[in-house]
């Protein structure tokens, strides 16, 4: 559990008023990307920073206070924890694109006749399971959108339909993973053992996922993929019979790193040997002649035309990894680069948004909404699970990254449920489903725009030359097609209501948290 | 508990207001305290305690229920031991 920093901050007009930058952030978030239509990630960034701004002239006392909190947010180790993934996870999945596993996707799907109207109920399984393999569901959103959702794309499939699919695998993953940090953040703070906990929320998303299954079948075949004016309708069913199978040998790669993170390793450590092996891959499949790939695409530094730089093009080995080019194209790209790249905005924006989770901490604002909660309105255990679903949905719109939001409000969800009795894996599972689900479908939700930051990277991008500007998936359109997050908080407001699940304390004691 | 067991348990519909049997011992957090009483709440059932042995809303204790009215889901007890509050 990150430490709790001893600031606290009075504002004028009372506690509430400490939830303004993230009010703020999320009217603009929803005036830009959901009635403008703007998908700008760093267009966020600006209503972050001005958010923070206006939150500052509210203060009482003493403004250094309010910067001490603003630091102390940015450096709450669950934020770093969401850059690190983002950063490999970006780098390997477009080193691997790169070396050609789309076009593998795109031949073993032709190859086993899965058509477009199928595409996006396989692509949900696929992503579920890679997700609960390597628990991380922005690792998988960020993979299966570079790699899945153009493959997609070429064979006709619908692409909002497609990426809410992807999204959804990565709920499922990011719920039930034993691996998962939602997963080990729910048990720890309800007081549960890791593995009971993953064991009792199967009877909740096996319910949630088979729907969903069935939800992207029937839009699947309902919605028709794409159609005349939509920008793909050129590129869709292009196909070339000659698409090669060798990109296909990263499926090892990918099983090197889920293997790793099956057995404990840390994400870096994991991707970075999953890394090592892409690249290696890469340099053997373009030796070859197999796939249209070489170091340069991994790393290439484009230097201005000169004395200098045309003799380091010129040596062996370094030479690989630099050209020269007019004065007008210079830069440094490839695949580690932009990878990487692609997710510096929504970096900058998560770190403001748990400094604008911790201002709303200091000044009170969690501990207002909570008597409100408490006093009022959970009277029966009914309506004390039913709050807990709301109340984790309205926190994870707030604090977008789901880990952090999931630790802020982790504590309430132990007070309310201990009050009825609610067992801890109940309450551990109500906590972690909830999370899960909502930041994939909130537009502004970390793992929707972590999908959304590698679909930009598709533009131009050296592996898809055909993807434009004009085909990507507005984060405000995709939120009603993420089937299993709808479903999975359905299954838990029809849980409350029955008792669908519902164990007390008194009849199972949870056993003592073996493993943080 | 087995793994299986885990997997197998709570696949049910719980009703809100369970019943208890004099006698039976459970373990529970406390959820409110009212002077030296407490009151237990398990989902919408409740159990009063006249002597609370010190115990602390949401400290957990062992509790021998020792009656129990099924029809208005109230009951009475006596702490048998305090656990004390969650690690």
């Amino acid at each position: 559990m990150p430490e709790e920093p001893d600031i606290e901050l009075s504002f004028r007009g009372g506690r509430l008023v400490s939830a303004l930058p993230i009010a703020l952030f999320i009217a603009w978030a929803i005036f830009q990307s959901g009635i403008l239509g703007i998908g700008d990630t760093t267009g966020l960034v600006a209503g972050m920073l001005t958010g923070l701004i206006v939150g500052l002239l509210f203060v009482r006392g003493d403004w250094k206070d309010y910067a001490d909190v603003v630091f102390a947010g940015m450096t709450r180790r669950v934020a770093a924890t969401a850059v690190v993934a983002w950063l490999w996870a970006g780098m390997f999945a477009e080193t691997i694109q790169v070396g050609g596993f789309v076009d593998g996707l795109v031949w073993a799907a032709t190859v086993l006749n899965v058509g477009p109207g199928l595409f996006p109920a396989v692509t949900f399984l696929l992503a579920a399971l890679l997700a609960t393999g390597i628990g991380t569901g922005y690792g998988t959103a960020i993979a299966f959108t570079s790699l899945v959702f153009p493959a997609g794309l070429l064979l006709g499939a619908n692409p909002v339909l497609l990426f809410g699919a992807i999204l959804s695998g990565a709920v499922f993953g990011d719920n039930l993973a034993p691996v998962s940090d939602t997963t080990i953040v729910s048990a720890v703070t309800q007081d549960a053992d890791i593995g009971g906990v993953v064991a009792s929320r199967v009877k909740y998303a096996v319910v949630a996922a088979t729907l969903a299954i069935a939800a992207y079948l029937v839009a699947g075949f309902g919605i028709p993929g794409v159609w005349g004016g939509m920008p793909h309708v050129d590129v869709a069913g292009e196909v070339s019979a000659s698409v090669s199978p060798w990109g296909l040998v990263h499926l090892l790669d990918i099983a090197v790193v889920i293997a790793l993170a099956v057995r404990g390793r840390h994400i870096i450590e994991a991707v970075s040997w999953g890394l090592l092996l892409a690249a290696a891959f890469n340099v053997a499949l373009g030796a070859a002649n197999l796939v249209d790939v070489s170091v340069g695409s991994m790393l290439l530094f484009s230097a201005p035309q000169n004395g200098l730089t045309q003799a380091v093009e010129a040596l062996p080995l370094l030479g690989a990894v630099v050209e020269t080019v007019p004065a007008g194209q210079v830069g440094v790209g490839g695949s580690v680069y932009s990878g990487a790249a692609g997710f510096f905005p929504l970096i900058v924006l998560t770190l403001l948004l748990v400094a604008g989770a911790e201002v709303m901490r200091a000044g009170g604002g969690f501990d207002a909404i909570q008597e409100l909660v408490i006093d009022r309105v959970a009277t029966t255990v009914r309506r004390a699970e039913t709050t807990m679903v709301v109340g984790t949905a309205l926190v994870n719109a707030t604090v977008t990254i789901n880990t952090a939001a999931e630790i802020a409000i982790a504590p309430y969800v132990a007070t309310l449920g201990k009050r009825f009795n609610i067992n801890g894996y109940r309450r551990a599972n109500i906590l972690d489903a909830n999370t899960s689900a909502l930041g994939y479908i909130f537009p502004w939700g970390g793992g929707l725009l972590a999908g959304y930051g590698a679909m930009q990277g598709l533009v131009g991008g050296e592996a898809t030359p055909w993807f434009t500007a004009e085909m990507l998936v507005n984060p405000a359109s995709v939120f009603p097609y993420v089937f299993h997050g709808w479903f999975l908080v359905a299954v838990f407001l029809f849980a409350a209501w029955t008792g669908y699940g519902r164990e007390y304390v008194s009849d199972r004691t949870s056993e003592e948290v073996s493993r943080v | 508990m087995s793994r299986l067991d885990k997997l197998l348990a709570g696949w049910t519909f719980r009703t809100a207001t369970p019943t208890f049997e004099p006698g039976e011992v459970i373990t529970a957090y406390v959820s409110e305290r009212n002077g030296d009483g407490l009151t237990v709440r398990i989902g919408d059932s409740v159990i009063r305690v006249e002597d609370g042995r010190g115990a602390a809303v949401e400290d957990k204790v062992r509790l021998e229920v020792t009656s129990f009215d099924a029809t208005n889901h109230v009951g009475t007890g006596e702490v048998v031991e305090v656990l004390g509050p969650d690690a």
